[in-house]
């Protein structure tokens, strides 16, 4: 805004203030849930000041997890829930920059259906194919693995996608400059593409990172041993118990724990992450 | 150092009609030949294929002899500077003078050795550490032609260096490629549309048209003789008027007949044409001066002569005023003559 007003300078915070509470009000209100005990629940008042329990609930969920509804000690969720995003990251980003290096530069047989098959794999992300994607991954053995977990998630084609699009900025003088000076396709990629791809691998890496680590369908499917369980499906279990009152402030320690390491990521890669967004370097 | 031959190269890009059709040339050792030409006519092209970046559908291409129809740009020796630079952004100068030297498995001190002596020679030592978005577009220039001189290559191959920058950096850096060209004696070939960019740099000037070469020569040759109607054109600025023979009153025509039989246009430098009545035999128009254009040492007159439309170029500031009419003089010995129909110029009698 050019203008300098003040009335507007007090509207615009409002507005800002008014968002920040709409987003961080249940951030809040979970939080101080996580420090009372199992009874201030029961009275259908909920606090608004933080308990004395927060150590004893944090420590209970992360060592012990629920055993009344299942649910294994968080350590070991929070464990499964990052290797798999870190899997779904590191899985898809190469993958897809391989294919999107393959399709833009170099000119094979076929070359345009291939293309186009990875495109129309955007339009059936894993919950569409869910079904004939489980009983792929069943009857090759890979219920309760990691394996199981993570591949079908990695086949997609938004990342290869993004990653055509930004080969496709880069000057062809470039590849051209590269191979007068003795670079092959490999160095090329290693030496050239791959740098220049640096603030774009950041910001995918970022929404990836997230992507895995909120599923929910599928690893409620393809799981049944507590040993492979995932924070998020987790939290679930713990809500749903059978003959009694959930434990809400367990539940509410193992949400706010949940939301950490996104939130890590986030504000880890957030300088790269917004770079990769709005500017490319060429 | 090495010489570059053509041999009846075609280039024919897929599902597209021939773009260069059946060229020979032959490049001596330590020359700066020129490529001049409209645009699209294949200028880029052939040094593209000279570069092992396109390939090559007909004829051979040789470096030093040895063809290399079949061989990686990387294996040609040779060093390219593009239109655009193509400097790697993501690396410093350094990194990009050195980068074609390390994947050659150059020893560390030959490299720190070349990219000082190169940097020195451009001046762009200050800016070592820089990365190319850093400079200035006259720096990233001067990078780009040191990437190329470290490599040390049998021949520089240079697409339309100096176009992305300003008149006067052209002029600067149009003497500095001169200089070191001459300094290093490394075979060239140096594409441009800039005809003043051409006739200055050239040792030879190849004048292509649509694919094929109009004239081969030293830029004076071709401005003194061109063999052909496209080449007359092309070079000189302001560009050669052409007169129909049959323009002139009948004693002239005979006339010039006798100069250049079969002749049927007269090609006229715009200055060679005068206002002064000189002594001879000089052919007299008079003309009706539309439009005077003054370019510091010299002004472009531009005039009608009955209904042709004629430059004259003319020394300083005559004190013509728009709409007059004046005599200009056509001094025969200093015409033109060409074959309209073939194109071709007609100089055997004489
Ligand atoms: N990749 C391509 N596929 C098909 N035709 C092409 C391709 N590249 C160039 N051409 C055609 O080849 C002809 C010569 O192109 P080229 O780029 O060599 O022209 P040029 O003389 O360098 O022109 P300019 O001065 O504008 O750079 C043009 O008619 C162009 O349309
Ligand atoms: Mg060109």
């Amino acid at each position: 805004m050019v203008e300098n007003r003040p009335w507007l300078n007090v509207l615009t915070h409002c507005v800002l203030v008014l968002g920040v509470i709409i987003v961080a009000l249940p951030v809040y209100l979970a939080f101080i849930a996580s420090t009372h005990g199992p009874t201030e629940f029961l009275q259908g008042i909920v606090p608004l000041l933080p308990g004395p329990h927060l150590l004893e609930n944090y420590g209970e969920v992360l060592t012990q997890g629920m055993t009344t509804s299942g649910a294994p000690p968080l350590l070991n969720m929070l464990a499964n829930s990052t290797l798999m995003a870190l899997i779904i990251v590191v899985g898809k980003i190469s993958i897809s920059i391989i294919s999107a290096y393959a399709i833009v530069y170099f000119r094979f047989p076929l070359r345009t259906l291939a293309f186009w098959v990875i495109f129309i794999t955007l339009m059936l992300p894993v919950e569409v194919r869910i079904i004939p994607t489980f009983k792929v991954v069943a009857d090759l053995g890979m219920l309760n693995s990691y394996a199981g977990l993570t591949i079908p998630l990695i086949a997609s084609a938004t990342a290869t996608f993004l990653f055509r699009q930004f080969f496709l900025t880069v000057p062809d003088e470039l590849m051209e400059a590269a191979r007068v000076d003795g670079a092959g396709p490999l160095k090329f990629f290693r030496d050239i593409l791959l740098p220049l791809s640096r603030t774009n691998i950041a910001a995918l890496s970022v929404i990836l990172f997230i992507y895995g680590w909120i599923q929910y369908l599928w690893p409620l499917l393809v799981t049944t041993d507590p040993k492979y369980y995932t924070i998020v499906m987790g939290i679930k279990r713990m809500a749903t118990v059978a003959d009694s009152d959930p434990k809400w402030n367990l539940v509410m320690a193992a949400v706010v724990l949940a939301m950490i390491p996104p939130v890590f990521v986030v504000i880890a890669m957030q300088r790269l992450f917004v770079k990769g967004l709005v500017e490319t370097e060429k | 150092m090495a010489t570059i031959d053509l041999v009846d190269v075609r280039k024919t890009y897929p599902g597209g009609a021939e773009v260069i059709h059946g060229l020979d040339l032959a490049i001596a050792d330590g020359e700066l030949l020129v490529l001049v030409g409209p645009s699209g006519c294949g200028k880029s092209t052939l040094l593209r294929m000279i570069a092992g970046l396109e390939t090559v559908t007909g004829g051979t291409i040789a470096i030093g002899e040895r063809p290399v129809n079949k061989v990686e740009p990387a294996d040609r020796d040779i060093a390219m500077v593009f239109q655009n630079y193509a400097l790697y952004p993501h690396m410093s100068v350094r990194g990009n003078l050195e980068y074609g030297l390390k994947n050659r498995n150059t020893p560390r001190d030959v490299i720190d050795a070349r990219v000082a002596e190169a940097a020195e020679m451009l001046e762009i030592t200050p800016f070592l550490d820089r990365k190319p978005r850093q400079l200035s577009g006259g720096q990233r220039q001067r990078v780009a032609m040191g990437r190329a001189l470290v490599r040390q290559p049998k021949a520089f191959l240079f697409d339309e260096p100096l176009s992305n920058l300003d008149a006067k950096l052209r002029g600067q850096m149009r003497i500095e490629i001169k200089r070191l060209q001459r300094a290093l004696k490394t075979t060239s070939v140096y594409v441009t549309h800039d005809q003043m960019e051409a006739m200055t740099l050239a040792d030879r000037l190849v004048v292509m048209n649509s694919g094929r070469i109009e004239q081969v020569g030293t830029p004076i040759e071709l401005y003194e003789r061109p063999a052909t109607v496209f080449v007359a054109g092309f070079i000189g600025s302001p560009p050669m008027n052409f007169i129909e023979l049959g323009a002139f009153p009948s004693d002239v025509q005979s006339s010039l007949s006798r100069q250049a039989t079969g002749a049927d246009l007269v090609g006229v430098r715009p200055e060679t044409i005068v206002f002064e009545s000189p002594d001879s035999d000089a052919i007299r128009l008079e003309c009706q001066i539309e439009l005077i254009e003054p370019v510091g040492a010299e002004s472009h007159v531009h005039v009608r002569w009955n209904e042709q439309r004629l430059v004259v170029e003319c020394r300083g500031h005559p004190g013509f005023s728009e709409g007059q009419t004046q005599a200009f003089y056509l001094n025969p010995s200093a015409l033109h003559f060409f074959d309209q129909a073939s194109g071709q110029a007609s100089r055997a009698a004489s």
